[in-house]
């Protein structure tokens, strides 16, 4: 242990009894108490909607908790304000920056905590150089007078860092502050870390990778479905087999494994269809300044995966392909039927023609009508049904959404059930199953299992791999690498609006995908 | 700063040079979402100036300013609202109380000239407060909450003045078509409002305002009290529309409860032809003020033109089509 001590005695900093959240029907953050000592950092592992984020949002305070209390230096702290946590010591990095993008970055850093002289004019010169220089101890050469809003996903990221350290914090939450960066950024804040934590400051420290949590936390709390299920000390190493056990992470392997197996059977399915056709073909499609001239090429039957750090256009890119976004140039090849032929990605209803389908990023918003019936969200005349003269159809419509329910394995009590009572994964295959009726010549997926859970994820690449079996090019892109190497034939890696690597056969591994993600060519 | 932070700080005073070239920097880029209004605006002066021989003579101009001042501070206004990330739709009713306190109290009270002009800054500033409150406070939408004060406001002014009459104090009519030198006095309360909002623009709540207006949510996450920050935004702003009414009741020297009522949208769309993005953070109020002229100016420009009154409306309605065309040009190039 790390810990700074006082006459011997462990000095607990924070201590947070029974905090309990509910949001709607779930129960996020269920009886959590945790314990935070001067100068140590305490890591917070738990798998995706375990209560991380809402644990240390309500700690700072963004959130109100239904239930619980948080005492700091043993005084008790008013729960539901920022402004009472912050005037407490407390600092948080949020997971997704909250910056305000039309504002300069030095005055970003400083948000809510300005320098100022007489009478609150800012004292411009103090705080512009006090925030280079934050700045600059997490990555050499910043040009704080440009606009927050231009700054690259990582670059946010650490400006939401370093508003966190312009506090002098006494507890600093960190809430997946490394996701978005690279590796000598994630050591340059390793090095800060040590050096307040030296100085007596407490840290939180949420992450997925145990390799970080390994080098830099003296203890670990694990969470698993809002409850805290155990403590581990850390100690230079971490016991990961427990961790994963506590995490939940057995039935997670499992699961995975399932995957693999439907993978290898459908690589075997494809070989036998013998020599590849190229489906699809894009050249130097540009989009915005998240997409900056994408070359692919994908072949018929075949699963390509997009890897990339959240914010490197991997979205852009499908949105782009699928006409949801007009691309600013670039062209993009499609072998039909007739012939190839070049088309300019202008609208979705044109790029559906011509049997170009996405399975878009933001289900709930760009996916779903949430209050109508399955039925209604399977099949749509016009989008993948077509319009009969004088009347609606009825008989094949029914056909085909029994036949998609059967299928997908939805589950519902009815197919007239209303889309939003159907849990995440459910609702995602609804918005797979509607491209089942047509012609799909090249399926794209932006991040299909966000949010479901591992039975749901199994059938969802169940029926990608049934697809693709069938011909259909598909291209997919997934936050989860370890799910990408699992499911797809080839892996394409994007940073910075370009694809920096192509991964095949033995190339596709963990090591080769991180060291291209943070756009180092796989060495 | 504690001690062990000041470690390494290079000197304040270095660079004075390179931080005035980063600072002009910033400053241009703000400026930039104003630049189609302003082409806009020289497009109009020069029609002016084309059409109307002696439109740049000091009597003309004066006269133009005694005109364009209150469409400029109800823009001012508006700007200030839209920057904040909300919407008034009760600035031109607040035109109308104001004028119509100004207009009454006189006969009512009795009151001199100041403590008339006291009565309606307290009018407007309460008005201001209220519909903060609502929007802030209350957490209502600013489109419906300030649509429904405007009606109360209106209602209010009516009540005061149920037809057209009394007398605002003459001192004002006077004073407001002075001129000091060459400089119509019409232009005063217009640059003390730009004065004003220059100067809050290096104080902490002015950029806090913008700062709202660009992440409300963030600002809350940073505890800066955003209900408080939207409160004063609105009594800012209902500061300008009080300066905006004297201005317009020292030209008609009477009250009229109908007085401000068009002045409303024409607010919102000059703040769009400046480049102002109507969710907030984004653009400046340089943009608010060209898109101001630019509607105070085409009615001339119609006038002179010769184009037949009952054209006048239409013709002025397509440009500020072409205008907002021009300005979505401009941002889309920028975006």
């Amino acid at each position: 242990m790390r810990s700074l001590r006082s006459n011997g005695a462990i000095m607990s900093v924070l201590i947070a009894k029974g905090l309990t959240k509910r949001y709607g029907g779930v129960l996020a953050l269920d009886d959590a108490s945790l314990t935070l000592n001067a100068g140590e950092v305490l890591g917070l592992l738990g798998a995706n909607g375990s209560g991380k984020s809402t644990l240390s949002s309500i700690l700072a305070g963004d959130r109100m908790p239904d239930h619980g209390s948080i005492e700091v230096n043993g005084a008790p702290l008013n729960p539901g304000s920022p402004k009472a946590a912050r005037a407490a010591g407390i600092a948080i990095a949020h997971q997704h920056p909250g910056l305000a993008p039309d504002l300069p970055v030095w005055e970003n850093v400083f948000l809510g905590a300005e320098r100022c002289r007489t009478a609150r004019f800012l004292d411009k010169p103090r705080t512009r150089e006090h925030a280079l220089r934050l700045l600059e101890g997490l990555r050499p050469g910043w040009n704080v007078d440009a606009p927050a809003g231009n700054l690259t996903a990582a670059d946010q990221q650490l400006v939401e860092i370093a508003r966190a350290l312009a506090l002098e914090p006494r507890i600093l939450i960190l809430d997946e502050p490394t996701a978005a960066l690279a590796a000598a950024e994630v050591d340059s804040l390793m090095r800060v870390v040590r050096s307040l934590t030296a100085r007596g400051t407490a840290v939180v420290f949420i992450s997925h990778r145990m390799a970080e949590i390994e080098s830099l936390c003296d203890r670990v709390m694990v969470l698993r479905n809002g409850r805290p299920v155990g403590e581990l000390p850390v100690g230079g190493q971490l016991d990961e087999p427990r961790v994963l056990e506590l995490m939940g992470g057995v039935a997670c392997g499992a699961a995975a494994a399932h995957v693999h197996d439907g993978k290898r059977d459908a690589a075997q399915q494809r070989l036998s269809h013998g020599q590849a056709v190229i489906a699809m073909s894009v050249r130097g499609l540009r989009a915005g300044a998240r997409l900056r001239g994408v070359d692919l090429e994908l072949k018929r039957g075949e699963i390509l995966g997009i890897a990339g750090l959240q914010g490197h256009g991997q979205e852009e890119l499908l949105d782009a392909l699928a006409g949801f976004r007009v691309p600013d140039g670039g062209e993009v090849r499609l072998a039909g039927p007739a012939g190839a032929r070049t088309i300019v990605p202008r609208s979705p209803r044109q790029m559906i023609a011509a049997g170009v389908c996405l399975v878009p990023n933001d289900r709930h918003r760009q996916g779903l009508w949430l209050d109508h019936s399955v039925e209604f969200n399977l099949a749509q005349v016009d989008v993948n049904f077509e319009a009969s003269p004088w009347r609606l159809r009825r008989a094949p419509i029914r056909r085909f959404v029994d036949d998609v329910v059967a299928r997908l394995r939805i589950k519902t009590s009815d197919v007239r059930q209303p889309v939003r009572d159907l849990s995440g994964g459910n609702q995602q295959k609804v918005v797979i199953g509607r491209w089942l009726n047509r012609q799909v010549d090249v399926l794209l997926l932006s991040d299909p299992t966000k949010g479901v859970d591992v039975i749901a994820r199994k059938d969802i690449y169940e029926a990608i791999g049934a697809l693709a079996r069938a011909g259909t090019a598909v291209l997919v892109y997934a936050s989860d690498t370890e799910e990408l190497l699992a499911v797809c034939d080839r892996l394409v890696v994007m940073y910075e609006g370009r694809i920096v690597a192509q991964l095949e056969g033995d190339e596709m591994n963990e090591s080769r995908v991180t060291s291209a993600l943070f756009g180092r060519s796989a060495a | 700063m504690k001690a062990h932070l000041r470690e390494g700080l290079p000197e304040a005073r270095a660079w004075p040079v390179k931080r005035i070239g980063s600072g002009l920097k910033a400053t241009s880029a703000r400026a930039a979402s104003a630049l189609p209004a302003l082409v806009m605006l020289l497009a109009v002066i020069v029609c002016n100036a084309w059409l109307q021989p002696d439109f740049l003579t000091a009597d003309s101009l004066a006269s133009n300013m005694q005109n364009a001042a209150p469409v400029i501070l109800i823009c001012m206004a508006q700007a200030v609202v839209v920057l904040m990330g909300e919407l008034d739709l009760s600035v031109g009713a607040g035109i109308s109380l104001v004028n119509c306190v100004l207009a009454a109290t006189p006969g009512l009270m009795g009151w001199g000239t100041g403590a008339t002009c006291l009565a309606g800054l307290a009018a407007a500033l309460l008005a201001g407060a209220c519909n903060g409150f609502l929007v802030g406070y209350a957490r209502q939408s600013a489109l419906i909450a300030t649509f429904a004060t405007g009606a109360v406001w209106f209602g209010c002014a009516l009540l005061l003045m149920p037809q057209p009459g009394g007398t605002v104090p003459d001192a004002l009519g006077e004073w407001f078509a002075a001129r000091i030198g060459v400089i119509p006095v019409a232009a005063l309360p217009v640059l003390a409002a730009v004065v004003i909002w220059a100067v809050l623009q290096r104080h902490r709540f002015g950029r806090r305002l913008i700062a709202t207006g660009s992440n409300a949510d963030a600002m809350f996450k940073v505890g800066v009290d955003v209900r408080l920050v939207k409160l004063l935004g609105y009594m800012l702003a209902w500061l300008f529309v009080f300066a905006a009414a004297v201005c317009l009741s020292a030209q008609t020297a009477s009250g009229d409860a109908r007085l401000g009522l068009s002045y409303t949208l024409n607010s919102v769309a000059a703040v769009v032809i400046g480049g102002i993005s109507l969710t907030g953070g984004r653009g400046s109020m340089l943009g608010a003020i060209c898109g101001a002229l630019v509607l105070a100016l085409i009615g001339n420009v119609v006038y002179f033109a010769g184009i037949p009154s009952n054209y006048q409306e239409v013709f002025k309605g397509a440009v500020i089509v072409i205008a907002l065309g021009f300005t979505f040009v401009g941002a889309k190039k920028r975006a």
